[in-house]
């Protein structure tokens, strides 16, 4: 089927134009540490198979069967339906850079879709691991206001959808790990105190004791780039939303209250003098180097979000800072610089690139 | 007085010995369905039969699935996972499932959760009225589909498979 005949089915097919998320804008509790929060509900549908067992024909009939009952009125926000086949794989990176959308759902050939509004703050996944994934977004350390949205989400989709359930194990997914709640909250934190001090994994291991699982943001397997990580709820059975909620809440908020000691430290006696040279080293390189690659500029824009933060680097602030750590990931890049690059060719853009949104280029 | 190892919610009525070289060297205490679930109850030869024809009248759906080498009865009657399969990738097929695998899932939730049981929202219980799934009506459907199989009345059974899909989507029937 080619592109042009495939809209008037109403399936959306046009990338909408995001306004910079509320994330981005680093407006929210806390988002000095906390840049951002998302609830996301994992939710199947009865009488459809879930996704392990799920044939091709069979996903296309269920995403048709979503699609028809989130047009219904009603739904308590605006959103906009992104056929995933319908548009190219440079905007499914985008989408997945932007965390709307998980890398399986993009690499995925069954009928998928996202149904997203225009502020970045609700996306909700449709055929990825469980047929429906909702998430709703916020910036800074906001749990609760998250899983209010989100709530407000699930009870329209319950309405216009029969969801498999159970008295017993609550929710059912197609993974052990989200049945229940199928509630997962995550917030993204930056923590280059707790990873400058040595002091992460004390604090990823306090974490994992009381079951919340701390995973890097960027970058693969353990290793973290650019000092961000995720924090979330491991348990999703036998503790209530409330609970999960006041759990997450409070555990993150000691980790941000670490950080923020662990930075004074840092700041202080000896120990200043070595992290105003790697604030400072950050800096030049971002201001002079010519070729960048991903990895080098997630590390200097650590340090310069770190010194921003910390009333080192006036000039500077922390929106660009977030718009930067976005623009460098490939997709990004290239669909910015409107052309597909070679991966060095993307280093000398991007060094370019970072320089203008950090407004260092004059 | 012992609850069943598997579902650790019913008496147990079974108790398997492991014996080697006549020692026991273990037991196990199961209830008299999961004993079935496990294949160690009474073998039931003309349900065995039916339920395989059942099987494969649900299987409609799912034709495009290769089929496996698996002895059949042990799979899902809803996704035909078998326990292999969700002993290796760990994920379940469909609702039934939860069911089918449940002497495995109970250890493997309460090593996730430490716990076994939900707690939270249910569809029936937010503030909204959600769809209404009639679950004496699906309850009545699978009875007479399978009735319809152990009658050898298949175009009956076909047909009450279909109400029985469209039932469990909330769609009610079709004329
Ligand atoms: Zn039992
Ligand atoms: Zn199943």
């Amino acid at each position: 089927m080619s592109k042009s005949n495939r809209g008037d089915g109403g399936r959306g097919d046009k990338m909408p134009e995001f306004r910079p998320g509320t994330w981005l804008q680093g407006n929210g509790p806390e988002s000095d540490i906390a840049i951002c929060t998302r609830a996301r509900l994992a939710r199947n549908l009865q009488g459809f198979h879930f996704s392990p067992c799920l044939p091709d024909d069979e996903a296309r009939e269920l995403y048709d069967f979503i699609v028809q009952r989130l047009k219904q009125s009603g739904m308590p926000e605006q959103l906009h339906l992104l056929d995933l086949d319908n548009i190219d794989d440079l905007e499914r990176t985008v989408l997945v850079e932007r965390h709307l959308i998980s890398r399986e759902l993009a690499g995925s050939t069954r009928a998928r879709g996202v149904a997203t509004d225009t502020e970045e703050a609700v996306a909700i996944m449709i055929n990825e691991e469980d047929h429906l994934r909702v998430q709703v977004f916020a910036s800074g350390l906001q749990t609760e206001a998250v899983w209010r949205r989100a709530e407000r989400l699930d009870d329209a989709l319950i309405q216009r959808l029969p969801m498999a359930w159970s008295e017993e194990f609550g929710f059912l997914t197609s993974c052990p790990t989200n049945t229940g709640t199928g509630l997962r909250l995550s917030v993204m934190l930056h923590l280059p105190g707790l990873v400058w001090s040595d002091e992460i994994e004390k604090a990823t291991n306090t974490a994992q004791k009381i079951h919340l699982a701390v995973r890097g943001l960027y970058g693969e397997g353990s290793r973290a780039l650019g000092d961000f990580y995720q924090v979330s709820n491991q348990v999703t059975l036998g503790r209530d939303e409330t609970q999960i909620q006041s759990d997450v809440f409070l555990a993150v908020g000691r980790i941000v209250q670490w950080e923020r000691e662990v930075r004074q430290a840092l700041l202080r006696g000896t120990a200043r003098s070595r992290t105003l040279d790697r604030i400072y080293r950050a800096l030049g390189t971002l201001e002079r180097a010519q070729i960048l690659s991903s990895e080098e500029a997630l590390g200097c824009l650590s340090a310069l979000r770190f010194g921003i933060e910390e009333d080192l680097l006036p000039g500077f602030t922390i929106p660009n800072v977030n718009r930067a750590l976005l623009l460098s990931q490939p997709g990004h890049l290239q669909r910015f610089t409107r052309e597909r690059l070679q991966p060095d060719e993307r280093d000398q853009r991007r060094a370019h690139l970072l320089r203008e949104v950090l407004g260092c280029s004059r | 007085m012992q609850y069943c190892t598997a579902c650790q919610k019913a008496i147990a009525s079974i108790v398997i010995m492991d014996l080697n070289g006549g020692a026991v060297t273990g037991s196990q205490h199961l209830c008299g369905p999961c004993a079935e679930q496990l294949g160690v109850g009474q073998p039931k030869a003309p349900t065995k039969f039916s339920a395989e024809i059942l099987e494969d009248l649900l299987g409609g759906l799912k034709s495009s699935r290769p089929a496996t080498s698996r002895p059949r009865a042990e799979a899902c009657p809803g996704c035909g996972m078998t326990p292999t399969e969700f002993r290796t990738k760990g994920r379940l097929g469909c609702p039934r499932c939860y069911d089918v695998f449940r002497h495995e899932l109970m250890p493997l939730l309460a090593r996730i959760h430490e716990s076994q049981s939900h707690r939270g929202r249910l569809p029936g219980r937010t503030s909204t009225a959600p769809v209404v799934t009639d679950e004496k009506n699906l309850a009545d459907l699978r009875r007479r589909l399978e009735e319809a199989v152990r009658g050898e009345r298949y175009e009956e059974a076909a047909r009450l498979r279909d109400d029985l899909r469209r039932a469990e989507r909330g769609e009610g029937a079709r004329p």
